[in-house]
């Protein structure tokens, strides 16, 4: 059995990480590429939204590269992700592809299908019950680890004192990460991550802004979508700050994204613009903007797939939280036809705006501190 | 009091709910009328331009409560049935509202979660007529016959009557009258959407003029849909998406419809996956002809009769000869 899972942040690394502790074979997703979106796009429904245009096309390069196991997560939220998995197999299908799909829905939802899939993966693993459960929390734990890498490389990127010094703390760190495999092993990995984080140096001096990044998480995570966004807001000298990171979606609740929030918290932060959970990562996003913007960073960044649901009304949202806080936010929809060029442009009058009210800001520092405008 | 009540989306479905608990609590509701040109290019003006076209109505509405009304009334969907979740969009329709035009009146925003059979969303709709001035008493009354009135929508089926006064009606009692009519023609869309004779360009009346007898999904009973949703691998958990996959289903393995017309708004996000669902469930099965047809605000007439005309020659000439599935075989075997 070779297993592939879709390539969106740190999914692919946790579930190779469990499927060596199975015993499973694993098939790594190829690269984006924009050969994998024309064929996608080929074979979707017209109107379906662009992850799962994309997703249709990794799939096939994943089976072209030898997987022939589909794991997916699905779950029975209101956005329709939902329904992705099947219309995806259906579709697969039609077109002559042979190949098994097991997708996942949250325990809540129905704990006699989640075993019953796991019991279809396990099949040709030797590993019983208590041990996958075991691995699960482990390949989760590095996820999280992993995670932890991206997030401290975005917050020092911009300040980085030569060039590349954040880039090769990465590359360590990840190295340290690999070779850590019972819990003390990431315990201590996670200490070493750290510290080798530390040792970065950086100029605390250089002026620089600081832009949140909001979104849906395909778009925001993977830098194929997003123009490579974490490099080039680095170059512009912003400090960052994600809404969402995919380890942080594996964990049962309280260990929720926006800056360590649980769902409840999320709920009040999104409250004043956002009075419900909307499926998908809207609640989340919209939390995490008010949180941004009342914590003064100088401009957010909003990544959606045209026409997706929950993002739609973030988006709409967001024109009410802009003003309240009078806070640049830029919201991009991306889809097939998004030109690297255009978005270049919009993110550059982008980064002009946030710098022109960072210079005034602390222009104005000296005489009024509380006046931001 | 004057609240205000759009038009639009789930109004189609529970409107009279709403209007007579406003009146039953002493207040006047304010019902916006049918939609209009205008009303769809005001509204995508204001709104969104990603959002379907149905929300690009709503606001269209909502704008025409502007001047005369104190609050306007955009209860929060959360479920329309045990077990089923609703789109994003019903979900988030007050924060959108309120973030259309800061000049618009307040928005009040009742939870409604039908599938919550404790009826714990009530408390918010008590609270709402306590708020507005009502006794204790009266608002108690006024919940009380909200969660009857939302009982029997749920029960019986509504027909084309109960929603729209206009052109389907009459179409329907030429119906009746007149049986020479061929053939059936099952059209499968939101009933904000078919119901609305601007958002849907007159779609229902126009295939009554062509010859044929409509069905619309909220005619087949909870009870087929359900049987015909088991088969399906996985469940559908948006509420009305699932009944009119289970109507075009029971529709077309029952055989009761010459064809099914689907009909979707643009940037509908279930309606984008179920309309990829039933075209490949009825591919599979080789059933009737299928038409989907994408709304949105740019959609002119003259191509919509045209498609509607050709479909519905085919739909007959197949009607006339044998099924589509027949005449397919047929080749297959000379």
């Amino acid at each position: 059995m070779n297993i592939t899972v879709p390539r969106v942040g740190s999914m692919q690394y946790m579930a190779q990480d469990l499927c060596e502790r199975l015993g499973l074979g694993f098939v790594q997703t190829p690269e984006y590429t924009e050969r994998t979106i024309e064929r996608g796009v080929a074979i979707a429904p017209e109107f379906v939204c662009f992850p799962m245009k994309v997703l249709l096309g990794s799939a096939i390069e994943s089976l072209e590269a030898g997987a022939d196991t589909l794991v997916t997560v699905a779950g029975y939220g209101a956005c329709r992700f939902n329904y992705f998995a099947e219309i995806q197999r259906r579709i697969l299908e039609r077109e002559g592809y042979r190949f098994q799909m097991v997708v996942f829905d949250s325990p809540r939802d129905s704990l006699g299908d989640f075993y019953r899939n796991l019991r279809v993966v396990l099949r040709s693993s030797s590993v019983h019950f208590p041990g996958l459960v075991r691995a699960m929390s482990l390949a989760v734990r590095k996820g999280w680890a992993y995670d932890e890498i991206g997030k401290r490389a975005l917050a020092i990127r911009a300040l980085e004192a030569e060039v590349g010094a954040v880039d090769a703390a990465i590359a360590e760190c990840r190295e340290i990460l690999a070779c850590a495999h019972t819990r003390l092993q990431i315990e201590e990995a996670d200490k070493a991550i750290a510290e080798r984080f530390d040792r970065v140096a950086v100029d605390e001096e250089r002026p620089h802004i600081r832009v949140g990044i909001t979104g849906e998480i395909m778009m925001s995570l993977e830098p194929y979508f997003n123009c490579d966004i974490e490099r080039w807001l680095a170059r512009n000298g912003a400090v960052m700050e994600r809404s969402i990171y995919m380890s942080d979606l594996f964990t049962p609740r309280g260990r929720n994204p926006v800056s360590g929030r649980d769902d409840a918290e999320i709920g009040r932060v999104a409250m004043p613009y956002l009075g419900h959970e909307i499926g998908g990562h809207g609640q989340i996003n919209v939390a995490a903007a008010a949180d941004y913007a009342r914590r003064g960073f100088d401009a957010i960044l909003h990544f959606f797939p045209f026409t997706c649901l929950p993002e739609i009304i973030a988006k709409m949202v967001f024109t009410r939280l802009a003003q309240d806080f009078d806070t640049p936010i830029l919201s991009v929809s991306i889809d097939e036809q998004t030109g690297r060029a255009g978005l270049q442009t919009r993110l550059e009058a982008l980064i002009d705006l946030a710098w022109s009210r960072h210079d005034r800001k602390t222009q104005q520092k000296g005489s009024d501190p509380l006046c931001c405008i | 009091m004057r609240v205000g009540v759009p038009r639009a989306l789930l109004y189609h479905h529970y409107g009279e709910c709403w209007t007579s608990f406003l009146d039953a609590v002493g207040i006047e509701p304010v019902v916006t009328e049918a939609t209009t040109s205008d009303t769809v290019v005001r509204g995508a003006l204001l709104s969104d331009n990603e959002t379907c076209l149905p929300v690009k109505v709503f606001a269209g509405h909502l704008l025409q409560l502007k001047e005369n009304t104190d609050a306007v009334l955009v209860p929060r969907v959360v479920s329309q049935y045990d077990g089923m979740k609703a789109c994003p969009k019903y979900l988030g329709l007050p924060d959108m509202a309120r973030s259309f035009d800061p000049a618009l009146p307040p928005v009040m925003a009742p939870l409604m979660d039908l599938a919550d059979r404790r009826g714990r969303w009530a408390r918010e709709w008590y609270q709402l007529a306590r708020d507005t001035g009502a006794s204790a008493h009266c608002a108690d009354d006024a919940v009380k016959s909200l969660l009857r009135g939302l009982r029997g929508v749920e029960a019986q089926p509504q027909g084309f009557g109960d929603l729209t006064p206009q052109a389907p009606h009459q179409d329907r009692e030429q119906e009746a009258a007149d049986d020479s009519r061929s053939f059936t023609v099952g059209v499968a869309g939101h009933l904000y959407n078919v119901y609305d004779s601007r958002a849907s360009l007159g779609m229902l009346g126009r295939i009554g003029q062509m010859g044929a007898r409509i069905r619309t999904v909220d005619e087949v009973s909870r009870r087929d849909v359900r049987r015909q949703l088991k088969t399906l691998p996985r469940k559908i958990r948006w509420d009305f998406e699932s009944r009119m996959v289970g109507a075009v289903l029971h529709w077309s393995r029952t055989r009761s419809v010459a064809g099914v017309i689907y009909v979707s708004s643009f940037a509908c996000g279930p309606g984008s996956m179920i309309g990829a669902l039933i075209e490949d469930q009825m591919n599979r099965e080789d059933s009737v002809p299928l038409m989907s047809i994408i709304l949105d605000e740019h959609s002119g007439e003259g191509g919509l009769i045209t498609r509607i005309e050709a479909f519905l020659d085919m739909v007959r000439r197949s009607n006339e000869g044998a099924s589509v599935a027949a005449l397919r075989r047929g080749v297959a075997k000379r």
